[in-house]
């Protein structure tokens, strides 16, 4: 045999070797991208069945919150007419233009602020207490005891639901304002107003403490 | 005979570029394969993340009574206030 037939068949034999050995080395990796996309598959799939039942769990809960929203939202333009939107604002700023479109009126919103005296008047007077002048700050936070029945002359007008509890019986109660906001007159409420001032005892807060904040 | 030789040499060239494009196929191939791996590790690890997912029923279940309590609370400001 001459030496040039030797020479080609010999690499036809090295050209056939090695399309099996690289084939071979394909063929395996192919098989482990396999078994690994399979891994990838049921996971995948465990994925799509825990979160399956995501979507109607949310929409109940924004189904429920939404219904909330809309109550206290209806008892608030029922109790507060037209101040309600400035109560919404006021309680979470950029809601009140919202509220107004959600109740098909429109107009522009004014914030009420942190007191609400008209609400502070409606509920002195579901109580009882004379709506009065607030006394100076230094009296208030002197004023440790409730002050008797006859003193109620200058110190009623303002319930305190944070420090004395609940008020009993229609009886007065000096010092704090009517907040639902912890904190104390001489740090962050206004000067008492003077004298004779329609709205001076009462005060309501529409901003409470909210942890988000 | 000429003829022959050109052969050999036509051979040879064929073997090497078999090498090189069997090479890089095979170098594709060995690439993807962590790829994959880390893509199951993660699908894993977020399959498992979502086992908290169950929780949101209870979450619903809160919801709902506080709701309903803010709806017995709203019910009974209705009565206790009056009208604007």
């Amino acid at each position: 045999m001459e030496l040039v037939i030797v020479i080609i068949l010999l690499l036809i034999t090295l050209i056939v070797l090695t399309l099996a050995v690289f084939l071979i080395a394909t063929i395996a990796e192919l098989v482990k991208i396999n078994r690994g996309l399979g891994g990838v598959l049921n996971g995948v799939a465990e994925i799509a069945t825990k979160t399956a039942p995501v979507n109607g769990v949310l929409d109940a809960i924004n189904g429920t919150l939404v219904a909330g929203r809309d109550l206290l939202e209806g008892l608030a333009l029922k109790k507060a007419g037209p101040d309600a939107a400035g109560l919404v604002e006021s309680c979470f700023p950029g809601e009140g233009q919202r509220f107004l479109q959600r109740i098909g009126r429109s107009g522009t919103v004014v914030p009420i602020g942190e007191d609400y005296p008209r609400g502070a008047a409606i509920l002195n007077s579901l109580l009882g207490v004379e709506p009065a002048p607030a006394p100076p700050v230094a009296a208030t936070q002197a004023a440790a005891p409730a002050p008797a029945p006859a003193a109620a002359g200058s110190s009623s007008g303002r319930i305190s639901l944070r420090k004395r509890g609940f008020p009993s019986g229609g009886a007065p109660m000096g010092g704090g304002g009517m907040s639902m906001r912890p904190r104390t007159r001489a740090q962050d409420e206004p000067a008492p107003p003077p004298d004779g001032a329609p709205m001076g005892g009462g005060r309501i807060s529409v901003k409470g403490s909210r942890p988000w904040e | 005979m000429l003829i022959l030789w050109i052969m050999v040499i036509v051979l040879v060239v064929v073997l090497l570029a078999l090498v090189v494009l069997l090479k890089g196929v095979l170098g594709a191939a060995r690439s993807i394969t962590p790829t994959v791996m880390a893509i199951d590790g993660v699908a894993a690890a977020g399959s498992k993340d979502l086992d908290a997912v169950i929780a949101l029923v209870t979450t619903q279940n809160y919801i709902s009574q506080v709701v309903a309590g803010l709806a017995n609370y709203g019910g009974s400001l209705d009565v206790a206030l009056p009208d604007a």
